[in-house]
């Protein structure tokens, strides 16, 4: 299957940060359309019946999402996820800095789909180059009279405000970014209460992707039949994947929900030369590794969660021959404790204690005893803690250890005494 | 630390500009990163003042404020180089050759990572993953993205710098800067990492909450300590290290 381009048109041959070309292309038609002649209904309806599910990582249908807002509960809030930091993702930084109109233009629509006035965008704060260009045509859709009150004489008002991060990858986690837009430590929320009833300030709030929110607009544009049309049985559309490691093109790729694992590494460019296919971690730091077994399954949600995995936030790291998979289950590991929050025991200790175990491995000294230990620590952090952090730090690990026990057993201590 | 620093005219300077973000926001405390984010662009860093002057502003205890600031890995709270150099440990750079990259800034600028040099020119972090992995490796200089990174980028990189010639605009620098910019956080620095093996019982894990749990890090320096000190032999050693792990597994079957 080819390579797409809805969302990512027009980047790298049109300067789409200047609303001016924005607009030329098409830009904020369908937000004008939406104010003058559609009702926020028409607008959650579309979204619904695409089949439209979030791109942020869980895979959870948009439609549903906002559909768990109170009906008439004021005010209430749309938040844009752009904390875009899972290990692998890096397809919303080229959203916002390649084409941050289109991205302004999806929040504006989710914001009227949910019927509420204050919409938010939380930014990575690495982003910072992202976030000036953001600001910049947050600036130029303000003047132009596409934010802001009476909007287009409809007696509509939307503000949106921009937030800016300041290194915290759980921030991504929605109700730790609530926190952080609060003002606060960036510390995941028990739950339920969920966003939905309890969010921002306690009201109800909707936490969206910024790519969920941009395929509102070619959603809108083309209707909801034309991408309910595309993908398998019930991953629908399109995907930006972000292809890396061990190709020769790596980069985001515009696709087909269902192109399979083989076609997703050719667009990457394939392999490097003379080098041998290993493993491909699917759906980011989070994701168990999947094999040559799996070659032939298609990038949707539900086959990468029968092939043990799962598709995540589209972030596709492929690995050959040449990879060492104890210092890459290191490197994982290391990540997920250093970002712990650590309000959790099982995910704060676990983690920790595994990076631990793991560098002895690293450092060819790993016991015999540590591989059992692996498996039973993995399974005494996952699905204890408040949020899903907890639950991403064993499974590549445990794919791995599982697949090339080799590759750690051949770093334990060389035992070269005699007892 | 900022004797020579005249705060009170910052803050004054400030202010106006803290007011438009408390208003952007239903609640004034959504205003403290954005104020934070204000004052160490124009100071360097987040001093003492600054989190006190937010306090007061929005209505805080200094030990809100603090608590905050401190979860925040890019909010630096002693004063760093002028220039800020990020580079990505990630697992995708790692697989383009991020581990030689390293090691050749941490050789170039003789320091390790959380490290300031001594001229206070170059402040070094060893960070995650910065979602750029299709140009990796990558790094941040005072945020600002540079990618593909080869030895002579590096080179080139660092004579400008010190030439006062690279094109990156220099962090504001109002007080100078110590070994580091963490706080509590001497078993980290100059270890590429958080290097387990270098941290002793009684440092914090720095993980954020409650530190930690002493008991495994006395157990796991037993095992993971260079064996080459004398008074023991290896063979007792080795003997040692499984009777450690049978204690873990002891320990972890309680489940």
């Amino acid at each position: 299957m080819p390579v797409t381009k809805i969302l990512t048109a027009g980047i790298g041959e049109a300067d789409l940060r200047d609303i001016k070309v924005y607009r030329e292309r098409g830009g904020y038609k369908q937000w004008e359309r939406a104010v003058r002649e559609l009702t926020p209904n028409d607008v959650f309806e579309a979204c619904d019946k695409s089949g439209l599910r979030g791109r942020g990582g869980a895979g959870f249908p948009t439609g549903r999402k906002w559909s768990f807002l109170p009906k008439d509960v004021l005010p209430r809030y749309l938040v844009c996820n752009c904390d875009e930091a899972e290990p692998g993702t890096f397809k919303d930084h080229m959203l916002l800095e390649e084409t941050p109109h289109l991205v302004l233009e999806g929040i504006l629509l989710g914001a009227y789909g949910i019927q509420c006035h204050h919409a938010f965008i939380y930014i990575r704060g690495e982003f910072k180059r992202g976030y000036e260009i953001f600001m910049k045509a947050l600036d130029e859709a303000r003047a132009a009279g596409l934010v802001g009150t009476n909007l287009f004489g409809k007696g509509y008002d939307l503000e949106v405000t921009v937030h800016r991060g300041a290194g915290a990858y759980i921030c991504g986690e929605e109700t730790g970014l609530l926190n952080s837009l609060e003002g606060k430590r960036g510390e995941p929320r028990l739950k339920p209460p969920f966003p939905a009833i309890a969010g921002l300030y306690g009201a109800p709030t909707v936490v969206n992707n910024v790519e969920t929110l941009a395929y509102l607009v070619p959603i809108l544009e083309r209707g909801p039949q034309w991408f309910a049309a595309v993908g398998t049985e019930r991953s629908k559309g399109y995907k930006i994947v972000s292809i890396s490691g061990h190709v020769q093109k790596p980069g985001n790729y515009e696709v087909e929900v269902g192109t399979t694992i083989r076609e997703l590494i050719e667009i990457g460019g394939g392999l490097l030369p003379g080098r041998k296919f290993m493993a491909v971690q699917p759906g980011g730091g989070s994701s168990a590794a999947i094999f040559e077994e799996h070659l032939d399954y298609p990038y949707d949600y539900e086959s990468m969660a029968k092939a043990g995995s799962m598709m995540g936030s589209g972030a596709f790291t492929v690995f050959d021959d040449s990879t060492d998979f104890v210092k890459a289950a290191f490197n994982l590991i290391r990540f997920y404790t250093h970002e712990s929050c650590g309000q959790c025991t099982p995910c704060r200790e676990g983690g920790h204690w595994l990076e631990r175990v793991l560098h002895r491995f690293v450092e060819g000294r790993g016991l015999r005893s540590d591989i059992e230990m692996i498996r039973r620590i993995g399974h005494t952090i996952t699905g204890l803690n408040l949020c899903a952090l907890g639950d991403s730090i064993e499974p590549f690990l445990l794919s791995v250890l599982n697949r090339f026990p080799d590759q750690f057993e051949a770093r334990l201590l060389k035992e070269t005494v005699q007892a | 630390m900022t004797d020579t620093f005249d705060f009170e005219a910052l803050a004054s300077k400030l202010k106006p500009k803290c007011d438009v973000l408390i208003a952007r926001y239903e609640r004034p405390r959504s205003a403290l990163l954005p104020m934070m984010h204000l004052f160490q662009d124009e100071q360097g860093y987040v001093s003492q003042e600054a989190m006190q002057f937010a306090a007061d502003r929005l209505d805080l205890t200094t030990a809100e404020v603090e608590a905050t600031v401190s979860f925040y890995s890019l909010f630096f709270r002693k004063p760093v180089g002028k220039y800020m150099l990020q580079v990505c440990r990630g697992l995708m750079c790692e697989l383009r050759g991020a581990e030689a990259i390293l090691a050749y800034f941490r050789e170039k600028l003789g320091v390790g990572h959380l490290e300031t040099t001594g001229d206070g020119v170059f402040s070094y972090e060893e960070v995650e993953c910065l979602a750029a992995c299709n140009r990796a490796t990558c790094m941040q200089v005072n945020l600002e993205f540079v990618y593909d990174l080869t030895p002579a980028m590096i080179d080139d990189m660092i004579a400008g710098m010190r030439a006062g010639s690279y094109p990156v605009k220099p962090m504001a620098q109002t007080a100078p800067p110590g070994r580091t910019w963490k706080v509590n956080a001497d078993s980290e620095i100059g270890t590429g990492g958080k290097s387990p093996g270098t941290r002793t019982s009684s440092e914090p894990n720095n993980a954020g909450g409650v530190g930690d749990s002493s008991g495994i890090i006395m157990l796991d320096s037993f095992v993971t300590k260079d064996i080459s000190f004398t008074g023991r032999s290896r063979e007792r050693l080795v003997r040692d290290a499984r009777g450690v792990a049978e204690i873990i597994e002891e320990n972890g079957s309680r489940h």
